[in-house]
């Protein structure tokens, strides 16, 4: 019989595997401790039969709130078994946010980490009529508790151990009668607008899809190690660590704490692992610190050491195969510096990385190339799972690479990207409006602004509602060019500017004083203060070319045509930025009214008079001539 | 409430000290019950910290007595309070500061050591058993006090506020049956004073142990405790329930000032 759900999958393995091989462990009180397919087997047939016992019907929901521990895969195999499905919520979550979707899901039963998740649901239980239990699995701080809505998970275990004996076959039966079509878990997707929808995934979106993926990208059957650290009320940790590591199969290992990752990280070397943006960036920002406190010598080698990884990423990246001298100089350059340091941060056997969701900087992605760690940043949504992959060996830092063999894509006369995939999701749950709004002939309307370059890879700029129009309709995305603007050294910060009445996109420049400086030193070029820099024919050049090198990722008509620099650093002094740095687009724009006037006009200088407050409350003025280049 | 009728845990009766010519505690009374949270308030100087400190055997007062499960502690030296399971933290930290938050515990935990330090170098057979069920101990109080990642940190490199949860689990390793706590959430801030209030309603929830605590954030006081002295100049001037010394004349005077 072929595997249609996740419970028949587990089942096999439990067949073939039994005791004999570890299926997840998770550290606890300092130690590992491992759980082979036997026990993940007879752990979930025994939570699905107490849930029963405890009133859990064929086809109900169940809330499962937690960090990631065994207990949450147990819980949600549970489920499945009985046909039901699960809708994971995120820890961070407020009381109301969790009654939201707990009651939007149906919840029958809510299956909760430890006492700050189960407070959550004791303030809301009384608005949740449909609740029967809040299982816990974690009973610190819980002891004195007595609501009788609680109970504990081993609790819920004991109490299908004893229906077991009742009936033997029960369990087994269920688990045959399973189809792909069954819905097995409601994965909520924060909406920009409106409240979050559940978007249904069925088993077959769990077995076949993911399977799909796991050949495509070569990690089924290799015995892989696994980190299960991303939230799995995410769609994504539904492919990876709940169905990939039944399907792959990977050897599951959940971290004691999120505080404790790094240390983790290390003790196991994973081979499959998922990071966001973010933390690649904190990565990256901890290595640059811990070298700079290290020793000389140190520092030395690892400088000599990273320009060669960094030029052999390069040539990869290309496409050309680096020459016998420069495998001999990266060889070196390896075993001196990148081998340690992968160790040390954990990554010595990764050979599978993914990132997604925001975009990394090209340099983060480079760098970890560098090192030999190649961060492969893929494009996918809830609803559509992965869409596009680059594959090892074909990675540009601009793209989200090729589309997956399983899904078509295409765009919209707007540039929407529109998706027809083998394995959709099943409609959002309870809202079959919505459901129609995003899917329309087969196509999935993704809501986000992008474009195929040459080769076909995927370029993902911008969500659709962000997106501003030029005179002609035509959108662009302000924003996506802000980003890979200020990924330069040079660039500071820069205001994209366009507009209903404007024909082209133009530029507000911020220059980065302290690189462009140590530009201006390096090519003797002298300068007083940053106002007589960023006028400098010569640093007008550098942005200008840095400027060429971001165009040249975009779609003609979003591509800046001129710019200035600006005569003074944005401030959050003078309100221009918020407190957290973040630009204020209206107001600025109103501020530099008549130099936006003349970025569009015909003429090349223009002089501007600038009220300044000191930071003393004076008031002051500046004059200066500010040249306006065309790209 | 039942527990007034119980035995105190330990009855201080008539309780005084000096240093040379200066009075530091005055003919203090005070119990403190089985099953409650004590909280000792009082403006700067008034004896907070030299009431622990008598208790535990720092200090020797020259008139009175505490009465510790029928024993007078008053001329008891600090190790052997601390084996009579007294433990207590510290306002200003004190911890091996180049050793890891771990080796901190497991130094805390000599006192249950039944091997020497000779059979303790050659750590195998007993010595060896003996180790990995102290280590047990420690990592049920590291889960409870949610150290996990800095475990095997030293400790001069952790922030205050860590330091102090170290401080606290280094008392709780020694398995008090009394835990005597000064100023455990000063220096805080807000989300790491709600986390120690948290840690602290946790341990007496747990252990069942009486607690005193020397505080002086009182919506902490108001929250966790069930009683309340207050002190001034070495004088008990008050005490009562949170709500009844928050009310009390007397108090308001001390810490205003009079008009």
């Amino acid at each position: 019989m072929a595997v249609e759900t996740l419970p028949q999958a587990l089942k096999e393995n439990y067949i073939k595997y039994g005791s004999r091989a570890v299926a997840m462990r998770v550290k606890d009180r300092g130690i590992w401790k491992e759980y082979t397919w036997q026990d993940y087997y007879l752990k979930v047939k025994y939570f699905c039969l107490g849930l029963m016992h405890l009133g859990l019907q064929q086809g109900d929901h169940v809330s499962i709130l937690g960090e990631n521990k065994p207990e949450w895969n147990w819980a949600e195999l549970a489920v499945q078994s009985a046909g039901g499905a699960v809708a994971g919520i995120f820890t961070d979550c407020r009381p109301e946010e969790v009654k939201y979707y707990a009651e939007h899901s149906d919840s029958v039963f809510a299956v909760c980490h430890d006492q700050e998740q189960v407070d959550k649901f004791l303030e809301i239980k009384d608005e949740l009529p449909k609740l029967k239990k809040v299982i816990y699995w974690d009973p610190k701080g819980l002891w004195s508790y007595k609501d009788p809505i609680l109970i504990s998970f081993d609790e819920v275990i004991e109490l299908g151990k004893a229906r077991d004996k009742e009936n033997p076959q029960a369990y087994e039966d269920m688990v045959n009668q399973g189809k792909g079509d069954d819905i097995a878990a409601l994965c909520y997707t924060s909406g920009t607008t409106g409240l979050p929808k559940g978007a249904m995934l069925s088993q077959k979106w769990l077995v076949d899809f993911v399977i799909d993926w796991g050949k495509y990208d070569g990690w089924i059957g290799k015995g892989y190690e696994y980190l299960s650290f991303i939230p799995p009320a995410w769609a994504t940790e539904q492919g990876l660590g709940i169905a990939g590591a039944i399907l792959g199969p990977l050897t599951v290992n959940f971290p004691e704490e999120p505080e404790t990752v790094q240390e983790n990280i290390r003790e196991i070397g994973p081979h499959v692992l998922f990071f966001g943006a973010r933390l690649w960036e904190n990565l990256n920002r901890m290595i640059q610190a811990k070298m700079m406190d290290s020793t000389y010598f140190r520092r030395l080698i690892y400088r000599t050491a990273l320009p060669i990884g960094l030029k052999v990423a390069g040539m990869r990246t290309g496409g050309r195969k680096p020459g016998l001298i420069w495998r001999i100089i990266y060889f070196l350059a390896h075993h001196a510096v990148f081998r340690q340091l992968r160790d040390r941060i954990g990554l010595s056997n990764v050979r599978i990385v993914y990132s997604a969701g925001a975009a990394v900087s090209p340099d983060i992605i480079k760098y970890f190339q560098a090192i030999g760690v190649d961060v492969r940043l893929f494009y996918g949504s809830t609803e559509q799972g992965v869409n596009s992959l680059p594959l090892a060996g074909d990675i540009r830092p601009e793209t989200s690479g090729l589309p997956v063999p399983w899904v078509e894509i295409k765009l919209s006369e707007e540039g929407e990207i529109l998706i027809k995939n083998q394995y959709p999701f099943s409609g959002y749950y309870k809202d079959p409006e919505a459901t129609q709004k995003k899917v329309k002939d087969g196509w999935y309307y993704t809501g986000d602004f992008g474009h195929l370059d040459e080769s076909g890879h995927l370029i993902v700029m911008d969500r659709m509602d962000d997106l501003k129009e030029l005179a002609g309709g035509k959108k662009f995305s302000p924003q996506y060019t802000e980003i890979r603007l200020r990924f330069s050294p040079y660039i500071k910060d820069v205001l994209i500017l366009g507009g209903p009445d404007k024909e082209f996109v133009t530029a507000l420049v911020n220059i980065d004083l302290e690189n462009v400086g140590r530009f201006a030193e390096a090519k003797h070029i002298a300068y007083t203060t940053f106002t007589d820099l960023s006028q400098k024919p010569e640093v007008i050049e550098l942005i200008k070319k840095e400027i060429d090198k971001v165009n040249a990722t975009l779609p003609e008509w979003t591509k800046v045509k001129r710019f200035v620099n600006l005569h003074k650093e944005f401030d959050a002094d003078e309100e221009e930025l918020t407190r957290t740095r973040k630009l204020r687009r209206s107001f600025v724009e109103k501020r530099y009214e008549h130099l936006i006037k003349a970025l569009y006009g015909d003429q090349e200088l223009y002089t501007v008079e600038a009220t300044v407050t000191y930071r003393d409350g004076r008031k002051g003025t500046i004059q200066t001539a500010i040249h306006v280049t065309d790209v | 409430m039942t527990q007034t009728s119980q035995k105190p845990a330990i009855e201080v009766r008539d309780l005084s000290l000096r240093f040379g010519g200066l009075q530091a505690l005055n003919e203090i009374d005070l119990d403190i019950r089985p099953g409650e949270i004590l909280a000792i308030i009082g403006p700067n100087g008034a004896g907070k910290t030299s009431f622990l400190n008598c208790i535990n055997g720092f200090y020797h007062p020259y008139r009175g007595q505490i009465i510790y499960q029928n024993k007078d502690l008053t001329r008891l030296k600090p190790h052997k309070i601390a084996e009579l399971g007294i433990a207590r933290t510290f306002q200003n930290i004190e911890l091996f500061s180049g050793l890891s938050a771990l080796d901190n515990l497991m130094a805390a935990r000599h006192v249950h050591m039944k091997r020497g330090a000779l059979l303790g170098c050659l750590y195998f057979g007993p010595s060896r058993r003996e180790e990995i069920a102290h280590r047990e101990e420690i990592e049920e109080i590291i889960d409870l006090l949610e150290m996990e990642a800095i475990r095997k940190k030293v400790v001069g490199s952790l922030p205050y506020g860590q330091r102090k949860r170290v401080d606290l689990a280094r008392a709780l390793c020694m398995d008090p049956k009394v835990l005597l706590l000064d100023e455990p959430m000063a220096g805080m801030n807000v989300e790491e004073k709600e986390d120690m209030a948290r840690f602290i309603l946790d341990i007496f929830e747990l252990k069942k142990i009486p607690i005193v605590l020397i505080e002086h954030d009182m919506d902490v006081v108001m929250d966790i405790t069930q009683r309340v002295a207050v002190l001034d100049f070495g004088i008990k001037i008050a005490e009562g329930t949170p709500q009844e010394i928050e009310d009390d004349e007397r108090v308001i005077r001390a810490y205003l000032g009079e008009e």
